[in-house]
């Protein structure tokens, strides 16, 4: 059997299927000529990787550091691209806490992290924003029909997304009131939207009609998400009692 | 972590470490400003390889236009005139990369030194799988062609 070139690389990238690995294998193992074809591919991914890989180890600048925390320095040179800069860059922690975890990890990050306005209801996990703790509690047990008074975490309207996902608004009444949107997958409630909520804490107490109290970002998310209407009482306490499954 | 790889990808396009860093910072601060606009689905660090990617193009254009080209003849110079080792086998290595055409460097980095699947690539770099696999093979040859048999 002929082997191209290009199999060879795709062999040596990882990126051919088990048969035809398994074929390639089996014919390197009698042709010698094969082999050091072969050879010639698997040799360069290593001196590039031997080359480059020392950058891994490199202690991170400073700089790189405070932009990811989103405190930028200065660029040094004048010989790079001056970067068009927006007045401020626009960007809500619970967008951006997630990526910074990725970019830089937990402890490097440090006392950002302790600023998060949520407290310990939010966490960071593999890049996306996730409800913890009594949110995670409340998004999962509580109907916004029998909320038990003075909570601390008060639903508002659950509806499906276009995508079949069951989503819930809710206020979290803190020191801080916050309001935000989760929607369930994977067995987890994905923060897609947090935000600060004009309403008083106190006022959020009372019972309100769906979505009256919703700050302007977390409405418009709940209007490009929804898929129909939100769900009734009843088709809430069934999403409940199904897990919240689509 | 995700940022020591973010600069060893810039690295491996600018081969300068300062004008590397200043590649990944500013893939940062745009990823800062549009971390509302990424799309869920796709991974984080497609995402960001991809911002790195675009800034370096941007970085190339700028310099076209201040008429500032790299000039590899004096990259050439270099290669095997520094001590034995390591240190030596990068300036070979980073001058070779230096030399590809951006799209088959930007290949090279992608699947070789970062590992990525060609389907990981491809989206970065935003062509069709069959595009990168053909620049990704002529990079291959030219490396080897320059760097010597390994």
């Amino acid at each position: 059997m002929n082997f191209s070139d290009e199999t060879l690389m795709a062999y040596a990238d990882g990126e051919l299927d088990a048969a035809s690995r398994a074929a390639l294998e089996a014919a390197m193992a009698t042709d010698p000529q094969l082999a050091q074809r072969f050879a010639r591919h698997r040799a360069l991914r290593a001196r590039l990787r031997a080359a480059l890989d020392p950058v891994l180890d490199e202690p991170l600048p400073e700089r790189l550091l405070a932009s990811v925390r989103g405190t930028p320095e200065p660029r040094r040179a004048d010989n790079v691209v001056p970067l068009k800069r927006k007045a401020a860059p626009r960007w809500s922690w619970p967008q951006w806490g997630a990526i910074a975890a990725s970019l830089i990890g937990g402890a490097l990050l440090g006392p950002l992290l302790l600023r998060t306005p949520a407290g310990g209801a939010v966490v960071t996990r593999d890049g996306q924003v996730l409800a913890s703790g009594a949110l995670a509690l409340a998004l999962s047990e509580q109907l916004a029909s029998d909320q038990p008074p003075g909570a601390a975490v008060q639903i508002g309207v659950s509806f499906r997304a276009r995508n079949g996902d069951y989503c819930r608004t809710f206020v979290l009444r803190q020191k801080s009131a916050l309001a935000g949107l989760a929607c369930r997958g994977h067995e987890v409630w994905r923060l897609e939207v947090l935000a600060q909520n004009p309403v008083q804490p106190a006022a959020a107490a009372a019972y309100r009609p769906a979505g009256s109290a919703l700050p302007a970002s977390v409405a418009g998310r709940l209007d490009e998400l929804i898929a129909g209407e939100p769900l009734d009482a009843g088709a809430e306490a069934a999403a409940r009692a199904g897990g919240w499954k689509r | 972590m995700l940022l020591p790889r973010l600069r060893r990808f810039a690295r491996a396009l600018a081969r300068d470490a300062h004008d590397a860093d200043d590649l990944v910072q500013i893939a940062v601060e745009r990823a800062l400003t549009r971390a509302a606009q990424r799309r869920p689905d796709a991974p984080l660090s497609s995402w960001m390889f991809g911002i790195v990617r675009n800034a370096w193009l941007d970085e190339l254009r700028a310099r076209g236009r201040r008429a500032r080209v790299f000039a590899p003849e004096e990259a050439g110079e270099r290669i095997g005139d520094t001590s034995q080792g390591a240190h030596a086998d990068l300036l070979a290595v980073q001058d070779a990369l230096a030399r590809l055409p951006e799209e088959q460097r930007a290949a090279v980095a992608l699947v070789l030194i970062e590992g990525l699947s060609y389907k990981e690539a491809a989206y970065i770099m935003e062509v069709p799988i069959g595009t990168l696999t053909s620049r990704l093979a002529r990079g291959r040859e030219t490396l080897q062609e320059m760097l010597g048999e390994t």
